[in-house]
């Protein structure tokens, strides 16, 4: 692939999916997809991570360690973060981000 | 310069990216999950193509075969009963938006305009230290293999892969108790196996935890 | 494969690539099928005969064509989609659970042929089957059935439990041989005349079991069958689908099973590897090591039709607690015995004690004695004890939660 494909290519790729998942986890009400668009972003990371590796430096391991290390606090983050989405529902029945505002004031 | 291999990536491409934006645009949200999990399984065959075996199994074991499992069980949990009248975005969403395509513009251009030579350089460079093929390649002659990343998490980086597995356990446990629901006491039935057995000991009116009586079947059929 | 096209019909490398995965998976595909078709009947004669009947002998001689009458029979019925449901989701979900399972059989080595050989062939298989409780999710969902929706999330609560001993079991395997890719492991066990299978060392015979154990729960065969008991839960999440969506989920549970003996016998029975295999060598070779693969794969399928007949089936509760509290400990145990095997077997710069006492680590041809009776003592004693210690444990446990149980009731608590 190296030969073929630009790494500008595979770039704009993950800056593509990055975007895409910010507008997810800044305008989604529902907190699930707020998460959602949160592992959008932990993923075009990665493939940013794995590009770099691939293209300047193939022998090393970096790259993969660090988006190995990626994955698994991404993996962490969104066990703790949907048994709080769990909890929240159980307290308020909702699970819209805009309707969790006891502390506004 | 490969064809095939330039086809094969922007259709893969195309699927992830075209996943990624049915993620945050359907209103089911059901429907998002299982595009989300469409965009990791195409995110694991880009990985694929870049010959990093390991992490495009390990993105499909983690990724869609359990952190997707856990987002559609918290998506089922919370569903609220009333049916789907309520909006999906914000009013302003429009903002969100603008943010999202000067953050890739911003990121983009530059990036592209100054270096994309200099990379492209230093990558026809990097791919001449490859000088051999295989799992028996002596380590810094081939890419990187699981061989290669096992070693390097028992040497350079095993504090981190220390710490990562402590990070798992707090997650592990932190998850746990946050969403712990305490066992209520069971207004159950009695059966007639445990209302001989209390019976034989002397107990004629059994209690539960909150001292209301507990029915037994003998109760009822008396009624 | 792909060097016969280009030599035989002087395509270009592209094309030989395609038509050579072309036809590796249309004989996958092929194979597959008709292996679930015997299996199918092979089951239900053997069912039938240890409980003192006949089973289907009609269709054809010895019943052989009675699979056929079945698919005839599926394909015929009416397919129905319930009214409320999510109807693409409801759709999906047997292709899902299908290609999880034909993605599967790209890594299973069929005596001494390949599909593909990855280097992480044993991972990529746990890998895809974990997207098998991703499609049991949206059948359960995709119905719009209450039982469906509870079917289905204890069937994934099961699966995704027991694929934590499944993979953990197989670590020991690949600690020993030092690959994941599976061509490397069932090479690794062709020594002594081809009976150096890992199932007779200690470590990989304790591995097998437990392996071996959580494959059942995993293709959800009795007595971890509760996705798809037809006593207590309807149909659990296949209750709302008829006709050909149904067939394609009894394909996809057959098809999983199958594959399960195929990479249980790859890894752990040495997969095509038996006496006389590597003296004949070239096609006669090849075609024993097929018959090897078939018998170990057929006999692993006999005993899990014995166990399906004769043990009852565990309560979901039972079942968990099976999982995280029996199986886990003595997976993570076999883990460290198995270290410890290397270590002693094989170590002689890393720690030099090993060497003072008991002498250089032998070779394939030159084993050394020592090394290998010590290392087999300290493995069996490691895995017994830890047996022993989590019976004594789980029968404690049981013991005190049904003596609770009962003061609970008795005190009027």
């Amino acid at each position: 692939m190296v030969g073929s494909v630009p790494i500008a290519w595979v770039l704009t790729l993950a800056a593509a999916l990055f975007c895409i998942g910010l507008f997810g986890a800044l305008s989604r009400r529902n907190t699930v997809g707020i998460l959602m668009g949160i592992e959008l972003m932990l993923n075009s990371v990665n493939i940013n991570l794995v590009a770099f590796w691939r293209y300047l430096q193939p022998t090393g391991t970096v790259g993969l360690v660090f988006a190995i290390f990626t994955i698994t606090v991404a993996a962490a983050e969104v066990a703790v973060g949907l048994a709080m989405v769990i909890a929240v529902y159980r307290a308020r029945l909702t699970i819209n981000a805009d309707e969790v505002d006891t502390l506004r004031g | 310069m490969n064809y095939i291999v330039v086809v094969i990536f922007l259709l893969l491409a195309a699927i992830t990216l075209v996943s990624g934006v049915m993620v945050v645009t359907v209103k089911n949200i059901i429907h998002s999950a299982l595009w989300l999990i469409a965009s990791f399984i195409g995110v694991a065959a880009l990985y694929l193509l870049m010959e990093a075996e390991f992490l495009a199994v390990v993105q499909i074991l983690v990724y869609a075969g359990a952190v997707s499992i856990l987002v559609l069980f918290a998506i089922m949990l919370t569903r609220h009963v009333t049916g789907e009248g309520t909006r999906m975005l914000y009013e302003r969403w429009w903002v969100a938006l603008l943010v999202a395509l000067v953050l890739f513009g911003a990121v983009i251009v530059p990036t592209i305009w100054n270096q994309g030579a200099n990379w492209d350089a230093a990558a026809t460079a990097a791919q001449s230290s490859i000088t051999a093929f295989g799992e028996d390649a002596a380590p810094g002659t081939a890419v990187a293999s699981t061989i290669n990343i096992g070693e390097s998490f028992m040497r350079e980086y095993l504090l981190p892969f220390e710490i990562a597995s402590l990070l798992l356990l707090m997650a592990l446990i932190g998850a746990i108790v946050i969403a712990f629901e305490e066992p209520t006491s069971r207004r159950r039935v009695l059966t007639l196996a445990e209302e001989h057995a209390l019976k034989q000991r002397g107990i004629v009116e059994p209690r539960d935890a909150e001292g209301a009586v507990m029915p037994t079947i003998e109760a009822e059929q008396a009624l | 494969m792909v060097e016969t096209f280009q030599q035989t019909f002087g395509a270009p490398l592209w094309l030989a690539v395609v038509l050579a995965s072309g036809l590796k998976v249309t004989l996958i595909l092929v194979g597959g099928s008709l292996g679930m078709m015997f299996l199918t009947w092979y089951e239900r004669r053997a069912i039938a005969y240890m409980q003192d009947r006949r089973g289907p002998n009609r269709v054809g001689p010895q019943g052989l064509l009675q699979p056929i009458a079945e698919a005839i029979k599926t394909m015929t019925k009416e397919d129905t989609t319930p009214l409320e449901a999510d109807r693409i989701v409801h759709f999906l979900a047997p292709v899902v659970m299908l290609a999880a399972t034909v993605l599967t059989f790209a890594i299973i080595p069929w005596g001494n042929l390949f599909p593909s050989d990855l280097s992480v062939g044993v991972l990529f298989f746990v890998a895809v089957g974990g997207l098998h409780t991703l499609g049991m999710l949206m059948a359960g969902w995709g119905s719009n059935n209450k039982f469906a929706l509870l079917g289905g999330m204890r069937g994934v609560a099961q699966m995704v439990s027991y694929e934590i001993p499944q993979v953990m079991a197989v670590i020991p395997i690949v600690l020993m041989t030092g690959t994941m890719s599976m061509q490397r492991i069932v090479e690794a066990q062709s020594g002594f005349g081809g009976l150096a299978w890992n199932v007779f060392t200690p470590v990989g015979l304790f591995a097998f079991v437990l392996f071996f154990i959580a494959s059942l729960a995993e293709g959800e065969r009795t007595p971890f069958d509760i996705p798809e008991a037809d006593s207590e839960i309807v149909a659990g999440y296949m209750t709302e689908y008829t006709g050909m969506k149904f067939a394609v989920f009894y394909l996809a549970n057959y098809m999983t099973n199958l594959a399960i003996c195929f990479i249980t016998t790859s890894i752990f029975l040495g997969g095509g590897n038996g006496p006389g295999v590597n003296e004949l060598g070239g096609f006669l070779g090849g075609f024993l090591s097929l018959i090897y693969f078939f018998i170990k794969a057929l006999f692993l399928f006999f005993i899990m039709v014995l166990i399906r007949a004769t043990v009852p089936r565990l309560r979901v509760d039972q079942l968990m607690g099976f999982a995280w509290k029996f199986l886990l400990p003595l997976v993570l145990v076999n883990i460290l015995s198995s270290a410890l095997w290397v270590s002693i077997t094989r170590w002689d710069q890393q720690a030099q004690i090993f060497t003072t006492w008991f002498g250089a680590p032998g070779t394939a041809d030159a084993p050394n004695f020592i090394r290998l009776g010590v290392a087999v003592a300290v493995t069996v004693a490691i895995n017994l004890g830890a047996l022993v210690m989590v019976m004594g444990l789980n029968n404690r446990a049981s013991q005190e939660h049904m003596r609770a149980t009962d003061e609970e009731l008795a005190l009027g608590l």
